[in-house]
């Protein structure tokens, strides 16, 4: 039977608190170095929410789906650490690794995903003035390949060419789906483009 | 680029969507799963594994196949350097006996040369010189016939000649014990 290691006591938040001050490459050679929880816990913090929030938006509001994939990409990192060259932001590579599981999952349903899809319809059915969504909820109806690409670009304020390499796909497929996913999701967003926002 | 020019945001758009939330809690239990799972995984906590160390079973994976590699490229290689010797040697020994045969040629054709000489000049040389060649011929035949039935030791032929050569040898030492020579058994 394995020896029980509690989870964090008052005195490792204390720790964790001190070492929040520390740079994210001293964490992360402490977790390399001693398998220091105290520093990974701060490196946690500090990046997961954003992870959190992007992976969630990928994966179109689906939280059990996106708890799983920032767990797993936690796990990717800390196992590669010792790879990572520390040429690019700590967040940015923890990004690259998250898009490449929300990927992953999306090709487990369909393998085109982020395929041309010519047979969609763009516009989408109008809308009452009481069914209107915001954009956060727009997003999440849009085709997998089409938000991916948007949520890179709009949000996340990525190139063509970033895109086009972290996907896999060509420049020109990142800009068709970005234009047919920003007339699918103003389409989604309603009707009233004299009253309200066109997004 | 006419319907992305189209396409493109406005000002109110990208305002959307930067206001859009950048961050969000996934909430505390996340945390500790991802530490626990971690910690399972002995990439964290008090039963770490350093990576060099959860690497080791594959380094000795690699070390075994490179051993098993060196010993058989060894045993390969003296497997192949064993033939080729061997081979050598046959090759040498053929060589060998070719030479052999090919020098015994040779002596019989000078012999039967020296002899025809000898018989040439018996007439006209001195008696006791062509004795002495008559004898020194003589020696060398019963001494090659000698060989010759190690040699051959089932060529009748040669058999017979020593048979001959012992009994007149005999014969000339006023011996009449002669021991007949049989086939000898050859190794």
């Amino acid at each position: 039977m394995q020896p029980f290691e509690p989870l964090e006591t008052p005195t490792d938040v204390n720790a964790t608190d001190a070492l929040a001050q520390l740079g994210d490459r001293a964490l992360a050679e402490r977790v390399q170095r001693d398998g220091d929880d105290t520093a990974f816990r701060a490196l946690y913090r500090r990046h997961t929410p954003r992870l959190y929030q992007f992976t969630l938006r990928v994966l179109g509001g689906n939280e059990p789906d996106a708890e799983d994939v920032v767990q797993e990409t936690w796990l990717r990192a800390v196992e590669r650490l010792s790879e990572f060259r520390w040429e690019a932001e700590l967040g940015t590579w923890l990004t690259g690794i998250a898009l490449n599981l929300c990927r992953g999952l999306f090709r487990r349903h369909d393998r085109r995903w982020i395929a041309m899809r010519e047979d969609l319809d763009l516009v989408a059915a109008p809308r009452q003035e009481h069914e209107r969504i915001d954009l956060e909820a727009a997003l999440t109806k849009l085709p997998p390949g089409y938000r991916t690409v948007v949520i890179l670009h709009d949000v996340e304020g990525f190139t063509h060419e970033q895109i086009a390499e972290r996907l896999q796909i060509s420049a020109n497929t990142s800009k068709s789906q970005l234009s047919r996913g920003r007339k699918l999701l103003r389409s989604l967003l309603g009707p009233h483009e004299s009253e309200q926002v066109r997004v | 680029m006419h319907e992305n020019q189209r396409n493109d945001l406005s000002e109110q758009e990208r305002a959307e969507f930067a206001a859009l939330a950048r961050e969000r809690d996934p909430g505390r239990l996340l945390e500790e799963r991802t530490v626990l799972t971690l910690r399972e995984q002995r990439l964290i906590g008090k039963r770490f594994r350093p990576r060099w160390y959860r690497r080791l079973p594959i380094v000795a994976a690699g070390l075994a196949a490179a051993v098993a590699l060196f010993a058989a490229g060894l045993a390969v290689g003296q497997w192949i350097g064993t033939r080729t010797v061997a081979e050598s040697m046959a090759a040498a020994n053929h060589q060998t006996a070719m030479q052999a045969a090919a020098a015994v040629q040779r002596a019989g054709s000078a012999y039967v040369l020296a002899l025809t000489a000898l018989t040439q000049v018996a007439d006209t040389a001195e008696g006791s010189a062509v004795a002495q060649g008559r004898e020194a011929a003589l020696t060398s035949l019963y001494a090659a016939v000698r060989e010759l039935v190690l040699l051959a030791p089932d060529d009748p032929m040669a058999v017979a000649l020593r048979q001959e050569f012992e009994r007149m040898r005999m014969r000339g030492r006023g011996t009449a014990d002669v021991t007949p020579v049989t086939n000898l058994v050859w190794f």
